[in-house]
């Protein structure tokens, strides 16, 4: 008997020894030069991304060297799926600041390969990419990134509410010097319902300027000092103490709780549930955020229009542009056929036919951007042609894609300022807790 | 005497009334916690029976104006989706999990509870401490371990580790086998029985209610594991629901598809109640006798 298990218990050994090797015996990396390579794409599972699959066909007929093979993850699961294959030496060729990293982290981190020495011959002007966008994800003068789509914030506004309070739309012309913040408050006040029956209540604007630390911006008052922007995302001082910079929150929060025309977190996920835009709900006037809430626009309950975000009382930055490059990572094989898969996506004919694909992604090649701009129903491509171009003139780049650690900082933010948010606490109480904490965390992150 | 016998019919008739109200107010309690329980059930059914428009109505509608049943069947021809391709993918993780966890889990549990040995003490405390390993510390290395051995990108991660034991069900089984009288061994032995057959006739079949719950619980934690099919798997035809799931509420540059998110909940919860609805006497003997919750 205990022969004939051992002689089992051998036989299964052997089994299993038998189909590792043969598993890892599997094809070997691609070989060198004139033989087909393969790249891989990391991306979002989600339809305005893998649209690019529908592509692949065209670009391999075209390419018959290069196989493109494109690997997914849910928005949530981005970083770690992405953190775990460089850990493996399984990365992938060519990605994005998908999930909730952004550029610097990715840069500091060393994941991105510096694309310069491929990019001899290589003119911005050739897909039209405006220089001054092509040098977001430049670092010391060496290119890390290749920019696809460029965001920008623009204000959606609820043409139903503004015919009932009988508001003029407000306008798409950043030169309009009209549109001031003020005059955006004096409508909002005519459109708010501040009431607890959540049936009648309605707020005049939701103002979500990019992410909480870049909101002061708009106010003419900057959360990190200057030097931020040179030296690789690293502040050196944190402003949370100047008075311009409080002034600014207090001005911000206190459109919800002081002019009462803004919701509270409260009343927004009531009405939209913990991630949703409470635009969407139909109950608020006008909302500033950022351009891929446009995407959405053939699906909303109202008439929505795009208008330009009004002037600001300090300061001259008016737009958060949020341009998503693509990387070729540094493990990169065949980081000159990775270019090429990226080089294709970027023409006009290409940038074009993904905006169908997408259902609506903004290409930063401009002479795609026409057919952008008519991509929306019911809204006038004129006027989203005049928010774009303004919102590129008075636009900043997102700190998310500038600053390292950006994940860490931007929870901190999102936790400490909640009291604000709530109503619990004051601005002035909380900003030095954010500043203690935010300097100890980047003393620790920012090691050299 | 007939005062004494009225009185005493007074105080059953008072008694049966008390015993009534307090039960009406028992009856009323239950009803509101049942009805609080059922409601994310009711929104969740009537959701994924509304059309696009109707889910940002505010104040949302309680029951849907017109019925949007093609929601169901959207999952499975939306060509972009994939979910039938992700349930079966699913199905067949979960039940070969079942099927592993069951094997080894319960070989394992059979040699610590019946045979002693000076270092089956300690042997059985390292199978436990394998318990205070998060999965983050571990998911690296097994990454690893399974790309050498080129099943990157296919089921078998995912199910390969269930074969290996788990330490959660080994304790499980291992308390509910020690309960069981050597005297039943003995008998066995008497009759010629092999130490296999000792665990393979008459250990498993006496041990239905704690196969049952280590079943159910093995079932549940594959059905709905997120992280390892995301790390392992790269290509959408081997994808599971879970990861489809998520997907669906990736995009943040469009609204989430809610109604088909939830028609997808609905049905993926299917085989959870089913397999409790089979089990559940089993299963909850399985509770009470191994004392596992």
């Amino acid at each position: 008997m205990n022969k004939k298990w051992m002689s089992i218990a051998i036989s299964l050994t052997l089994v299993f020894a038998l189909l590792a090797a043969a598993c890892s015996n599997k094809e070997k990396t691609d070989g060198g030069k004139g033989e087909k390579v393969t790249i891989t794409h990391y991306t979002i599972d989600s339809p305005d991304r893998t649209f690019v699959e529908k592509l692949i066909p065209d670009f391999e007929a075209k390419h018959p060297n290069i196989k493109i093979k494109v690997t997914k993850a849910p928005y949530e699961q981005f970083d770690s799926k992405l953190q775990s294959s460089i850990a493996a030496k399984n990365a992938p060729d060519v990605t994005s600041h998908w999930g909730y990293g952004g550029f610097m982290e990715y840069y500091n981190k060393d994941m991105l390969m510096d694309l310069s020495p491929y990019l001899e011959g290589f003119k911005a002007s050739d897909y039209n990419i405006p220089d001054d966008v092509m040098d977001i994800y430049k670092v010391d003068g060496k290119t890390y990134g290749i920019p696809l789509n460029s965001y920008v914030t623009v204000m959606l506004y609820n043409k139903d509410l503004f015919d009932k309070a009988g508001l003029p739309y407000p306008p798409t012309d950043y030169e309009d010097k009209s549109w001031t913040f003020e005059k955006m408050v004096e409508y909002a006040q005519k459109m708010t319902v501040d009431s607890k029956n959540m049936e009648e209540a309605q707020y005049g604007v939701d103002f979500g300027f990019g992410e909480r630390d870049q909101r002061p911006q708009y106010f003419g008052a900057n959360v990190y000092s200057d030097d931020t922007w040179t030296n690789g995302g690293k502040p050196s001082e944190i402003n949370l103490s100047k008075p311009e910079v409080v002034d600014a929150y207090k001005t911000l929060y206190g459109l919800i709780y002081d002019k009462k025309v803004a919701p509270t977190p409260a009343f927004s996920q009531s009405v939209s549930g913990q991630f949703g835009d409470p635009f969407l709900s139909g109950k608020i006037g006008m909302s500033v955020v950022g351009s891929w809430s446009l995407a959405a626009a053939a699906d909303f309950s109202f008439n929505v229009g795009v208008a330009a975000v009004p002037q600001s009382p300090k300061g001259d930055v008016r737009s958060v542009l949020y341009v998503d490059p693509l990387f070729v990572l540094k493990d990169s094989k065949h980081p000159e056929e990775a270019l090429e898969w990226i080089k294709y996506l970027i023409t006009t004919e290409i940038q074009e036919k993904s905006i169908e694909l997408s259902g609506g992604n903004p290409p930063v090649n401009q002479a795609a951007a026409e057919k952008y701009y008519n991509n929306f129903e019911g809204i006038d491509p004129k006027g989203i042609q005049q928010v774009f171009d303004g919102a590129y003139k008075y636009g900043f780049e997102s700190y998310n894609h500038l600053i390292s650690n950006y994940s860490q900082i931007n929870e901190l933010f999102i936790n400490e300022l909640a009291g604000v948010e709530n109503g619990d606490k004051k601005v002035e109480e909380v900003l030095p807790v954010i500043e203690q904490k935010l300097k100890d965390l980047l003393a620790r992150v920012n090691k050299p | 005497m007939s005062e004494v016998a009225l009185e005493n019919k007074k105080n059953t008739v008072q008694k049966k009334k008390k015993w009534k109200l307090s039960q009406l107010i028992g009856f009323v309690i239950l009803l509101v916690v049942t009805i609080t329980m059922l409601s994310p059930v009711w929104f969740m059914v009537t959701t994924s029976l509304k059309t696009t428009k109707e889910l940002l109505l505010f104040p949302p509608t309680i029951i849907p104006k017109v019925f949007a049943w093609g929601n169901f069947s959207e999952l499975f021809t939306n060509t972009d989706i994939k979910f039938g391709q992700q349930y079966m993918n699913s199905l067949i993780v979960a039940i070969c999990t079942v099927i592993g966890t069951i094997i080894s889990s319960s070989l394992v549990a059979f040699g610590f509870a019946r045979y002693q040995t000076r270092s089956s003490g300690f042997m059985f405390m390292l199978v436990l401490s394998t318990l205070m390993l998060p999965y983050p510390a571990i998911m690296i290395p097994q990454f690893l371990l399974f790309m050498n051995l080129g099943l990157h990108d296919s089921l078998l991660p995912l199910i390969l580790p269930s074969f290996f034991g788990s330490a959660y069900m080994i304790f499980l089984l291992k308390q509910f086998f020690s309960t069981m009288p050597d005297e039943l061994y003995n008998a066995g032995r008497i009759d010629g029985c092999s130490e296999f057959r000792l665990y393979w006739n008459l250990t498993l079949p006496l041990a239905g209610p704690a196969l049952a719950t280590v079943a159910i619980f093995s079932f549940i934690w594959s059905w709905n594991d997120l992280l390892t099919p995301v790390l392992y798997l790269d290509s959408q035809e081997n994808f599971t629901l879970p990861i489809g799931m998520a997907a669906m509420l990736s995009s943040k540059f469009r609204l989430a598809p809610w109604n088909l998110l939830m028609a997808a909940s609905i049905l993926s919860v299917m085989p959870i109640v089913l397999l409790f609805a089979v089990a559940q006497k089993r299963f909850v003997e399985g509770i009470v006798l191994t004392g596992i919750k």
